[in-house]
């Protein structure tokens, strides 16, 4: 097994890193600090490690790194800061969808690919959309609440400009 | 974590094509739901890992001949999403809206869904009653196996080691056919099938039926087509009679086994009673629509 | 959606101002953003990882052990096997814990000598210089097992001649209620109706796998960040690993899910090892499938009700009896089967009654708490058989209940008497109300049915363990507060809550307080996050200390103002006079006044539960909880008959909370812990076949997706009648428990036929209609 020298573009900041081949995204993104994508099976069960890659929602436990060479990485962290947070990070605190907080960076990133598809989903198409990330603390709801609230809000944010 | 292995990353699909091997230590990755499961679990030992998912010539959808092809590394969201699919492959969409979850569907291939011979597969039973086929390619041959022929048992296919599955294509459906598509799994996400089934009805204009196919996932060694139930349905009406008959002939066509998801005699059941709710609910449609 | 429930008569509350706001939690941010670290995103320079080796085999001799392979791989920096520990067994009471003698020599060993009495028991540690190392190293360790039979099936297991798992049998505790006379009682009934009804082994499924690092300091302290729900384990490890209990440091971290897996020791005791033995730092994650197979899980019942009616629905009289699997090893067995006994009979008056509940040793995975502790198991049966007798008897089920529900005053199974609020009535009536009229549906095949239940279940614990819990308050000078309070927060807002009292007692809003909670040696020791207690003692014990606080600011307040303490306030930042709000000192002047003239900033604050003696074991009568919530969940199915696919369709829960400190956070604990009851329901089984899991990952062992669950309607009532802060009662546990009978019942009424085993999955409502065609 052969290391080879990659990038990995996450969050906007470029990274080189040398990675053998067996290394997923989700231990390299791990590696690099971005803890906020979490391990939860390892096997696309779960959603806990979901981010973007070049746009789209998956599961970097079923990555390899070397297929993310040079591709846009976008984790939740990635989104907002405590200082300036992204609006579903902030409707996900005021609407009670963070309990344990384990599965929310994952939810995060799945509810933003929706809205960035559909930005007035219903509630089954929110049901649809982060069927792929596991909750054990919330039964859903209140994650569900926080999507709306965001749609309404970026809705209404898009109508006044 | 995942076990040791190479990994190479060709750019063109001849490039690809040079690299795989007659031995099956060499595999193609593809979107690697499957594969790279396998691997943690050490359920696939393979040394050489050529990642396909990539490669352009692999990718889309589009009409040639007469025919639907679709690329063997297009994703299932490709899939969801794609028009030609939507008029020409009513079944196969329905099977993606329900596959897994849409984390999983970005990255799940068309390709790899068949290649990994599954019985469960979802996207096999509609590309069954498409009659698709499978389009090989290696380095120095080319062929098509209808993919009746392609699975051949419970992770078996017909695939050489040294070739890759290129494209899927079925011949363009006749105007006013009809597909549907319906899995059974223990939740309603993200679920391997417990049992699936679709339903194609060619040609509807004479108030018989003309054509229809029927093929069942999960309930065999490999996905299956119901002859013997096609059979008693072609030309003739629809009525209650003949689908109740129908969807027993299906329901006998099935090799089911039990496991922890269900029995063999449950999934035996349902495949009746759910042949026999698609086929009522067709005839209802293609009544209505006539009216 | 919350809805208040419509005013009923309630204590006197004292007006407050963020308590019952909807108010971010504290800890919301940080997690919504991704900046929360939890116990596995913790490294540490020259970080050794560990591994550990595990039995393949449900019960066997260990003959051969042999790890010389392992040691010699280059990178590996040890290997431990039981030979290497001085004491090694995982000791689960301690005085102020669970506090009982238990059966010696039954404590499971951190790591199997001689034998090995479940599939996944710990038999060697590794660590090494990576992951993939240690992984390696674990492959060259060398087993030789002489098989034994063993034994997967309680009934089994309580015959003479099985395979015995711990000497002298498979008796792992037993209980007995004895009340008035059932036999007088059933003799005296109308009719009698008889059902058994079983539940599975399941898992928590927490998000976050198990997880820690750990590291010698220099005091030689071991060091250990992990994500528990106790961290005065710290206790057993140094007990286990023999070092003095000051040398060892649990620091917990904001924990991703814990539902009762994370009570039990889990990954500690293996990093404190390594680490003293290395004298490095050492991780150790587990992996989802290694979770499965290493940590708790809820027990398996069979619970069998024959209970005697009158024509009129008085219930005379009541035979129970519960077996429980407790698996390999005991761990909280006595005390989940004690919770169950208790709660047997649920929330009726039943005068004649017997209840004999065991809990058996097998050579499954072990079995210990999870959300509910028995109570949930307990419920499922009973309010199926009150159903099944509302059914015998034509009657509506809830005017069978009406009939028999424990009023304020009177003595429940055990007898005690409740003091509390019981409005289990009230709550059914609301919940049922928000159901509606049931959807109607034009295919055949479909059928659509409601049900309820009405549960009670404890909240804090039981009472001879004398339950005491600390917290600490402060104000700093410039006005802010700290709150220090040794609980771990699982994530459903145990540390808001205490900041909210905190904040609510000093007039600062919750984003002026900070906590730090969750540390053995540095924050005060406050008790488990278990048994829905936090809230109840760390609550009144933080209210308590904010308390003292606040009676010193005031005392140096009426000095300046020439007023009564009484006439002032503390609100917005500020020390005001009642009648004259004008008049005005901000907080953070006078914490300084008080500081120039040294006075005490910061209290300390001991909460102690009410003590009772032990019960009776002859007939377990006495007093055993602080308190019970008493709740109700209603529930609608469309049940599809040709597949046996059941939806949930609509779905509410109605509590009386006492006090909902934050109704956000009240909401999400009957979501959550609905969605949990909903799941235990309708799909998860962990799957144990001769000792092995058939569900070893989260492919198999399925849990609710956001597609199998309707939007849960909390219906929060408030009596002010518990006996936390502020009046509130319990919510964590009681949650979960009406929402798996709810379903059953919504089931049963769908399709006129009772399913006695949950999971209800579509093969057992195929099997069960078949049954009820035959007759
Ligand atoms: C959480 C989860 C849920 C799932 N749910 C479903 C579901 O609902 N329905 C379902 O059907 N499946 C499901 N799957 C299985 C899997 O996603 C699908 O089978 C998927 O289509 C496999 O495609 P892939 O591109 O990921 O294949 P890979 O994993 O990349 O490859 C699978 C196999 O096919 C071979 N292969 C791939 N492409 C080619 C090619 N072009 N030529 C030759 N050989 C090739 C590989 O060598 C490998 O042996 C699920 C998997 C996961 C992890
Ligand atoms: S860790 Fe990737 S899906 Fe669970
Ligand atoms: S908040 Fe705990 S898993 Fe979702």
């Amino acid at each position: 097994m052969k290391a080879k020298a990659i990038t990995l573009n996450v969050n906007g900041r470029r990274h080189q890193v040398t990675l053998f081949p067996n290394v997923t995204l989700l231990e390299a993104l791990r590696d690099l600090n971005y803890t906020d994508v979490k391990n939860g099976c390892e096997k696309g069960d779960c959603g806990a490690c979901a981010v973007e890659l070049n746009g789209r929602i998956i599961n970097s436990c079923l990555v390899l790194a070397w297929q993310a060479d040079g591709a846009r990485i976008l984790t939740n962290a990635g989104l907002g800061t405590m200082e300036s947070p992204h609006p579903l990070q902030e409707a996900f605190a005021d609407a009670g969808a963070v309990q344990c907080g384990y599965c929310t960076s994952g939810m995060i990133i799945a509810a933003k690919a929706l809205l960035d598809e559909n930005p007035n989903p219903s509630e089954t198409e929110i049901r649809e959309a982060i069927s792929g990330n596991l909750c054990r603390c919330t039964g859903y709801s209140q994650i569900i609440n926080a999507v709306q609230m965001t749609a309404e809000k970026m809705m209404q944010q898009k109508a006044q400009e | 974590m995942l076990p040791e292995f190479e990994l190479l990353m060709p750019r063109t699909l001849p490039e690809a094509l040079e690299m795989m091997d007659e031995s099956s230590k060499v595999m193609p990755l593809a979107g690697g739901t499957n594969l790279l499961v396998d691997l943690r679990g050490r359920l696939s030992r393979p040394q050489t890992l050529i990642n396909i998912g990539g490669l352009d010539e692999l990718r889309g959808v589009r009409v040639e001949d007469g025919y639907i092809v679709v690329g063997s590394a297009a994703t299932i969201a490709d899939l969801k999403r794609n028009a030609l699919i939507a008029k020409h492959g009513q079944a196969l969409r329905q099977a993606a809206t329900v596959f897994a979850n849409p984390l999983i569907r970005n990255r799940a291939t068309i390709g790899g869904n068949l290649a990994y011979g599954s019985p469960a597969a979802d996207a096999a039973p509609p590309l069954l009653v498409l009659g698709a086929e499978v389009e090989l390619l290696s380095k120095d041959t080319r062929r098509t196996v209808p993919l009746e022929e392609f699975i051949t048992g419970v992770r078996k296919t017909v695939r050489h080691p040294r070739e890759l599955i290129t494209a899927i294509r079925w011949p363009i459906p006749p105007e006013g056919s009809v597909g549907v598509f319906r899995k059974l799994g223990l939740r309603k996400a993200d679920a391997i099938s417990v049992l699936s089934i679709a339903v194609m009805l060619l040609h509807m204009d004479t108030g018989d039926c003309d054509q229809l196919r029927i093929a069942l996932g999960a309930v065999a060694p490999t996905p299956i087509r119901a002859a013997a139930a096609e059979d008693l349905l072609d030309g003739g009406p629809l009525t209650p009679e003949v689908i109740a008959q129908a969807a027993q002939l299906a329901s006998e066509a099935t090799q089911a086994i039990g496991d922890i998801r269900g029995s063999a005699a449950y999934r035996k059941r349902v495949i009746t009673a759910l042949v026999q709710r698609l086929l009522t609910n067709l005839a209802k449609d293609t009544k209505e629509k006539k009216h | 959606m919350t809805a208040k429930g419509k005013a009923l008569p309630r204590l006197d509350l004292p007006p407050l101002r963020q308590v019952g706001r909807p108010l971010r939690r504290v800890d919301a941010l940080g997690k919504a953003v991704g900046t929360t670290v939890y116990a596995g995103d913790f490294t540490m320079p020259d970080m050794l990882h560990a591994k550990v080796f595990r039995s393949s085999e449900p019960s066997a001799h260990i003959k051969q052990l042999n790890v010389n392979k392992a040691r010699a791989l280059p990178g590996v920096a040890c290997v431990l096997t039981a030979d290497d520990l001085p004491d090694g067994k995982l000791i689960t009471d301690m005085p102020g814990q669970t506090g009982q003698e238990r059966r010696k020599e039954s404590d499971a060993p951190v790591l199997a000598a001689r034998g090995v009495r479940f599939v996944g028991e710990p038999i060697a540690l590794v660590a090494a210089e990576t992951l993939a190392i240690a992984e390696q190293a674990l492959k060259l360790i060398e087993i030789e097992y002489e098989v034994l039979p063993g034994v997967f099936d309680p009934l089994e297991a309580i015959k003479p001649g099985a395979p015995i798992i711990h000497k002298p049998d498979n008796i792992v505790a037993s209980w007995k209620i004895r009340k008035g006379n059932a036999e007088a009682g059933l003799a005296a009934a109308d009719l009698i109706v008889e059902n058994t009804f079983r539940v599975p082994f399941i898992d928590h499924a927490y998000i976050e796998p198990e997880a820690g690092v750990a590291w010698m300091d220099d005091q030689d302290v071991i060091n250990i960040r992990v994500c528990t729900q106790v961290v005065e384990h710290f206790r057993s490890i140094a007990q286990a690993v023999g070092v003095p209990h000051n040398k060892v440091h649990v620091r917990g971290t904001m924990i991703g899910g814990g539902f009762g897996g994370k009570e039990d020791i889990t990954v500690e005791i293996f990093l404190a090892l390594l680490t003293k033995e290395t004298r490095r730092p050492v991780r150790l994650a587990y992996t989802r499938e290694e979770s499965i197979l290493a940590h708790s899980k809820r027990h398996p019942f069979i619970i069998t009700h024959r209970t005697g009616v009158k024509n009129n629905g008085r219930i005379t009289g009541a035979k129970i009896n519960m077996i429980s699997d407790s698996g390999a090893y005991p761990y909280l067995s006595p005390y989940v089967l004690l919770y169950a006994t208790v709660t047997s009979c649920g929330p009726y008056r039943i005068d004649n009654l017997t209840v004999d509940s065991v809990s058996v040793a097998t050579n499954n995975p072990f079995a210990s708490a999870f959300r509910g502790f028995g109570g949930a198991q307990a419920a499922v049966a009973y309010e199926q058989q009150m159903d099944e007798m509302a059914k015998a008897l034509a009657m509506d089920p809830l005017e069978l209940r009406k009939i028999n529900y424990l009023k304020t005053g009177d003595f429940n199974a055990i007898g005690q008497q409740i003091k509390s609020a019981i409005w289990l009535e009230e709550e059914a009536t609301q919940a049922l109300a928000a159901l509606g009229k049931k959807e109607s549906v034009s295919d055949d095949a479909i059928k659509i049915g409601q049900g309820f239940a009405t549960t009670m279940q404890s909240y804090g614990r039981i009472m001879w363990f004398h339950d005491t819990s600390r917290s600490w308050v402060g104000i700093e000078q410039d006005g802010t507060i700290v709150v220090r309070c040794g609980a771990p927060d699982l994530g459903a807002g145990q540390a808001n809550s205490l900041c909210l009292i905190a904040a609510e007692v000093l007039g600062v809003s919750l984003t002026d307080v900070t906590f730090y909670n969750s540390d053995s040696a540095v924050t005060p020791l406050a008790g488990t996050t278990t048994a829905t207690r936090q809230l109840y003692m760390s609550g009144n014990a933080t209210l308590k200390a904010a308390k003292m606080v606040r009676e010193v600011l005031l005392d140096r307040a009426a000095q300046h103002f020439r007023e009564k303490p009484n006439n002032l306030d503390l609100a917005d930042n500020k020390v005001f006079i009642k009648s004259d709000p004008q008049q005005w000192l901000s907080l953070a002047d006078l914490s300084k006044m008080c500081a120039v003239d040294g006075l005490k900033l910061q209290h300390l604050a001991l909460f102690a539960a009410p003590f009772a003696d032990k019960l009776n074991p002859e007939n377990l009568q006495g007093d055993i909880f602080p308190d019970f919530t008493f709740s109700a969940h209603a529930i609608e199915v469309a049940v599809d008959t040709k597949t046996g696919e059941i939806t949930v369709l609509k779905s509410v829960g109605c509590h009386d909370v006492g006090r909902a400190i934050n109704p956000i956070a009240v909401e999400g604990q009957i979501q959550g812990g609905s969605a949990q009851g909903i799941g235990y329901a309708l799909m998860e089984e962990v799957q144990v076949r001769d000792g092995v899991t058939r569900t070893p990952s989260l492919s198999e062992f399925l849990i609710p997706t956001a597609k199998d669950l309707p939007t849960t309607r909390a219906i929060i009532l408030e009596s002010g009648t518990g006996v936390g802060p502020f009046g509130a009662k319990g919510i964590g546990e009681p949650a979960l428990t009406p929402a798996a009978p709810a379903v059953a019942n919504a089931v049963a009424n769908a399709i006129g036929v009772r399913i006695h085993n949950l999971p209800l999955t579509p093969e057992r409502v195929l099997a069960a209609l078949d049954r009820a065609k035959r007759g």
